[in-house]
């Protein structure tokens, strides 16, 4: 209990800091964001008014004040792009960015796990030696490289898959969820759900990539450590079975560095986003990140940032949380 | 089995979360090309694109953003939207045409001797969107509102001194000196005629996606940063057949490779501003056109007036690759600009004389003025290819004399706030393109180089009052005396030349890709990248 | 002490080339031998460039617009770009530029986040708590994003790449370095030394540090693939270092529009760059790594 809740504070003082952070990086900005916000349009009698709504001559902590205080309501700014308050895009971008994270770490997980143990059973054998070699170069891929050869073989060659979207341009259903994956199967037409799956297929082979390595690598060097323990030896000495051994034994111990591995796969899945949404035209939170960029567009970058922050800090927790009901360890090492 | 648990708990958490979230849309309809068609419509229609293959719905790429949906004060690329869903009262007809105008809400026009008085008869029958009956004082507000305004394109309004409505559907124009009232009411801004009920609303209301016109099309919904989707008028006076275009979404798709992607996929069936590379591949493309129009577009890059001396600009005017653009890039189907009248355009000027890439003088001239260690900025859009091409090839160029030529690419909304809001902190060169308002030199002089008060496409702050003198009066002879206003525009130019005020890059080639499957699309040089749907059928 | 053996005292142990050691295992494992080979040739190829081909001042950035968009041929053996420069010149400058950036993005991030997980570990107390809980906001953001604010803010620079980038990583350095301090701190040997009298500088910098670089040097092996990555994401929206300087991820950025069409030489070399190069890092990252932790050998 006092470690959930010393943790509760950490991960609250760590929100704070990052919404600090984004704050002064968003004051380095060298372009006016008045003249940003008034629009191509505007004389400069609009800009200094538009300056003086965004209270940007006050001094320094006034604005983080307000800046803070308007975060709390829930009000992210208005992008100057669409010049409609982000807090009304966001959560339409939510779910597409989300779906394609847990499709691809579920993925990678699914494959990595075995294949992370099949590795571990002989270690430096040649089994061994090829799939550390495939694991090492699934790490290595740049995912806008490895989008461009999927794209050019299997769309644009093959034409076995779409290039780009969610969802094709004559299929409609509802969209309860946001999950295209669970509506689609909602709608009762397999040729939507199928739809839906052709679109996921290429985006989620380039971002499961990185993390289908890692698991391999971590879930691996877990199981080594774990089967060089004495009571594998003695399991083993009683000649029970190697798949026992392995999988009953060892890998319910070796699980325990699967949460980091579930933690760091999700992280790097959301920030990988970033790119592979761009590649894809995925429409999430990557896209509007990416967009932003070059639209010079600083309130849906910050705000981005900042969500995306605040949702990673948050499944770390619950990530930690998890860890340590099931590690009496953390809680009496801490 | 604690970690499966926990995987389901997770998801099914993730999946509530989502759930919460998204209830403000119920039925989104979602297409290949990413970004949803709003539920949030004005009307409260939703948008169902029926099957890609003979469908009557059209998928418009469009490279750049919608800033302003007000007719009376757009002048940037609104212009593919507007003209589908207002109209003017003239238009100007393709090259090749018998005419050189046609009627659209006028039917007949005539003027007196001097061209000081314009009388036009309006066409009977034609109705707003909302009912309301297009007379001659609708079309007299309509143009007073430009006016009234007085932003983007109003300036082809100044000659009016009063306008009247003789009778319901005949209206007067008394002109302050002569011009050419039929022409200028051909324009691709500024002279869109709206429902009287409309007139009195501001800016912010068009801009909400909200339009008063008399157009075959109607705008259905309007997502900033994010597209247009427009619907058939069933009222308009030009009739219904089957095979017409009953639906479109003009999407904004900022990406190049994106576009390219949708075009070849059929998820679009009209782009431009591709890199040009590519359209001998598209070409090949069974299923594309690759579409290619007489242009009157003109690629320049401006001169800050403020942060450059006359002898950097000097210099810079003589460092740019003219030849080797010109024939290299853009499929060397571009010429070199000769000033800034396009060459297609009347009072272009063939012999004019212009500098020729001269590094080693450019050299000399900054070291004379003391000039070393010279760092520019140079800002273009971040999505145009041969932009970036020209850049590069460009500091290769400026590399050799020492000097430092800094490339910052960003999209055409946001360089030209910066760009406009503070000229010390703007770049130096501000490389764009123009095509024209309406078919006249005086729009490319006025629009980009008379002196404002506050800059709006005169991005370079030039400021010369001998060369606003000069293209008010040419404006004001032309319509009398075409020759006479070809001579003082040509001299107008040659001062543009003098001053070293932009570097005259290139006429650009007009080119785009079609769907092969619709048919009727004419390019035309007057309304740059329009494609009229109206005139589609597949 | 001489200067090698003074600068051998921060290098681990079992990375000293005598039989049975960490080197010495190092060259026995092929796949370390094969990163490393794949690494000497990127090295040589950066440094060596302009006498490698010659089309160097392409490879600078000068085009050659009569050679456009050509494909791999007897005379551009890996063709040419949209601007007619030679694609295998261009890789090399590239290599230049990604070389540059790692090492600069690995040192920053290792300075500052030794600087200040040593004064964190040494010192304790009040310091301790406010430097780490500094460097938990840090950690807190996903990889790759606060890099891409930091640069977006600062403009697109390799200057200003390298910084962003190290902005986000020194904290998993200063964590580390912390925590080994922290332990090291109540060895005998360093209480001796403060008992003497010895400043607190002295000690953290002659005694303290080099015992901490181990796991260090690890990490920085394998940092070096993931800059690669980083980067070239960085450079590939825009925000690396600007045109026409050589870079990987701009070349596959720019590439990437004419790959349909097939012109596809131009993103799929520099794409292979980027992974051989980050590939190679990661193998040195590993193989250093398992001479480092018996476990993890297979010897046990």
């Amino acid at each position: 209990m006092r470690y959930l809740l010393r943790r509760l504070l950490t991960s609250l003082f760590v929100i704070l800091g990052v919404v600090t952070i984004t704050f002064v990086v968003a004051r380095l900005v060298p372009s006016d964001p008045a003249t940003l916000v008034a629009g191509p349009r505007a004389r400069p009698a609009q800009i200094e008014q538009v300056r003086a709504d965004l209270r940007l001559d006050d001094p320094l902590i006034t604005q983080y004040v307000t800046y803070i205080g308007d975060l709390v309501q829930g009000d992210l700014g208005v992008s100057f792009a669409t010049r409609r308050p982000i807090s009304s895009d966001l959560p339409e971008l939510m779910p597409a960015t989300l779906e394609l994270a847990l499709v691809a770490t579920v993925l990678s997980m699914l494959i990595g796990i075995p294949v992370g143990v099949m590795a571990s059973a002989k270690p430096g054998g040649r089994k061994d030696s090829g799939i550390r070699v495939l694991a090492v170069g699934s790490v290595s891929v740049p995912v806008f490289w490895s989008a461009l050869i999927l794209q050019l073989i299997f769309a644009g060659n093959l034409g076995w898959l779409p290039l780009s979207g969610r969802v094709g341009s004559n299929v409609s259903f509802e969209t309860v969820t946001g999950f295209f994956l669970v509506d689609s199967m909602l709608s009762g037409s397999w040729a939507n759900v199928w739809d839906v799956m052709r679109h996921l297929a290429l985006p989620v082979a380039v971002m499961a990539a990185y993390p289908l390595g890692l698991t391999i690598r971590l879930i691996r060097g877990s199981m080594l450590e774990v089967l060089g323990e004495r009571y594998i030896e003695a399991a083993r000495v009683a000649r029970i079975s190697e798949r026992t051994v392995l999988y009953r034994l060892a890998l319910k111990n070796a699980m325990a560095p699967a949460l980091t591995v579930l933690g760091l796969t999700f992280a790097y899945s959301v920030s990988s986003a970033f790119l592979v949404e761009a590649l894809f035209n995925w429409p999430g939170i990557g896209q509007y990140l990416t967009n932003a960029i070059v639209r010079v567009d600083f309130p849906v970058i910050i705000a981005a940032t900042l969500v995306i922050t605040v949702v990673y800090v948050l499944v770390n927790l619950l990530l930690d949380i998890v860890h340590a009901r099931l590690d009496p360890r953390v809680e009496l090492g801490s | 089995m604690k970690l499966r648990r926990l995987i389901v708990i997770f998801s099914v958490l993730t999946m509530v979360l989502a759930a919460c979230s998204s209830d403000s849309a119920e039925t989104t309809v979602t297409t290949d090309t990413g970004g949803t068609a709003d539920s949030e419509t004005t009307s409260g229609e939703t948008i169902e694109p029926g099957d890609s293959a003979g469908s009557t719905h059209f998928v418009y790429a469009n490279p750049f953003p919608v800033f302003d949906l007000d007719p009376s004060s757009s002048f940037s690329s609104e212009h593919v939207v507007l003209q589908n869903v207002y109209e003017t009262l003239t238009r100007f007809n393709p090259p090749g045409s018998s005419e050189q105008l046609s009627g659209v809400l006028a039917e007949s026009w005539e003027s007196n001797e001097d061209a000081t008085v314009w009388t036009f008869n309006l066409r009977d029958g034609v109705t707003f969107h909302d009912g309301e009956t297009m007379n001659a004082d609708a079309v007299i507000a309509s143009l007073q509102r430009s006016l009234d305004l007085g932003l983007g394109a109003s300036f082809i309004f100044f000659p009016i001194d009063s306008m009247e409505a003789t009778d319901e559907l005949t209206v007067v124009f008394n002109l302050a000196y002569p011009a050419p009232m039929d022409l200028v009411m051909s324009s691709n801004y500024g002279a869109y005629i709206m429902s009287p009920s409309a007139v009195g609303e501001g800016s912010d209301w068009f801009n909400e996606g909200n339009e008063a016109g008399s157009g075959p099309y109607t705008i259905s919904s309007y997502t900033a940063g994010e597209g247009v989707m427009l619907s058939q008028y069933q009222e308009y006076w030009g009739g219904w057949n089957d095979g017409q275009i009953a639906t479109v979404d003009i999407q904004l798709v900022e990406d190049p490779v994106l576009a390219e992607q949708m075009i070849r996929g059929g998820d679009a069936d009209y782009t431009y501003n591709l890199p040009h590379d590519i359209y001998g591949s598209l070409a090949a493309e069974g299923s594309l056109d690759v579409v290619r129009g007489q242009s009157m577009t003109n690629l320049f890059g401006m001169l800050n007036h403020v942060t450059l001396s006359p002898e950097v600009r000097e210099a810079i005017v003589l460092s740019f690759p003219y030849d080797d653009v010109a024939n290299n890039l853009y499929g060397g189907e571009g010429s070199r600009a000769l000033g800034i009248i396009p060459q297609a355009m009347w009072g272009a000027d063939p012999d004019l004389a212009v500098p020729a890439t001269d590094l080693d003088q450019a050299a000399s001239i900054l070291e004379d003025a003391g000039v070393s260690d010279l760092s520019l900025t140079l800002s273009y859009d971040a999505g145009t290819t041969e932009q970036q091409q020209i850049g590069e090839v460009w500091a290769a160029n400026l590399a050799t004399i020492g000097v430092d030529l800094v490339l910052e690419p960003l999209t055409f909304d946001a360089r030209w706030e910066i760009q406009q809001a503070d000229p010390e902190a703007a770049a130096d060169i501000f490389m764009m393109f123009w095509f024209p308002t309406f078919v006249t030199p005086y729009d490319f002089m006025f629009s980009l180089f008379r002196s404002e008060e506050f800059a709006f496409f005169n991005l370079g702050y030039y400021a010369n009052p001998d060369f606003d003198l000069l293209i008010d009066d040419a404006d004001a002879v032309s319509g009398v005396d075409r020759e006479a206003a070809i001579a003082l525009f040509q001299e107008a130019q040659e001062i543009l030349i003098a001053d070293n005020a932009a570097v005259f890059m290139l006429d650009i080639p007009d080119v785009g890709v079609m769907n092969t499957e619709v048919s009727g699309h004419v390019p035309n040089p007057a309304y740059t990248n329009v494609v009229r749907f109206y005139e589609l059928s597949r | 002490m001489t200067a090698p053996a003074r600068a051998r005292r921060w290098l681990p142990a079992s990375w000293q080339v005598t039989p049975g050691s960490g080197v010495w295992y190092y060259r026995r494992n092929w796949l370390g031998m094969a990163a490393a080979v794949i690494l000497a040739v990127i090295v040589v190829g950066a440094i060596a460039a302009p006498w490698l081909t010659p089309y160097a001042d392409e490879g600078t950035g000068v085009p050659d617009l009569s050679s456009r968009l050509m494909g791999p041929s007897a005379e551009h053996w890996l063709g040419t770009d949209d601007l007619g420069r030679d694609v295998l010149a261009r890789l090399l400058y590239g290599a230049r530029t990604a070389l540059l950036v790692a090492v600069g993005v690995v040192s920053l991030a290792v300075i500052v986040g030794l600087v200040i997980g040593a004064i964190a570990g040494y010192f304790g107390g009040w310091i301790d708590e406010i430097l780490m809980r500094v460097t938990d906001v840090f950690l807190a953001f996903p990889p790759l994003l606060l890099a891409v604010i930091v640069a977006a803010a600062l403009g697109a620079s390799l200057r200003n790449t390298i910084i962003a980038i190290a902005v986000s990583w020194w904290p998993w350095y200063a964590r580390q370095v912390r925590t080994q301090v922290l332990s090291l701190r109540e060895r005998p040997f360093v209480r001796a030394v403060r008992a003497i009298g010895v400043p607190d500088r002295r000690i953290i910098v002659q005694h303290v540090v080099p015992n901490v670089m181990a796991p260090v040097w690890v990490q920085a092996a394998s940092d070096l693939g993931a800059s690669v990555l980083t980067a070239a994401g960085l450079s590939f929206v825009g925000l690396g270092p600007r045109p026409p300087t050589a870079d990987w991820g701009s070349m596959i950025a720019d590439g990437r529009q004419f790959v349909l069409s097939g012109q596809w030489w131009i993103a799929t070399f520099a794409g292979v760059a980027i992974l051989l190069t980050a590939l190679a890092f990661n193998l040195m990252g590993d193989v250093i790594r398992d001479v480092s932790d018996p476990k993890t050998r297979g010897e046990a």
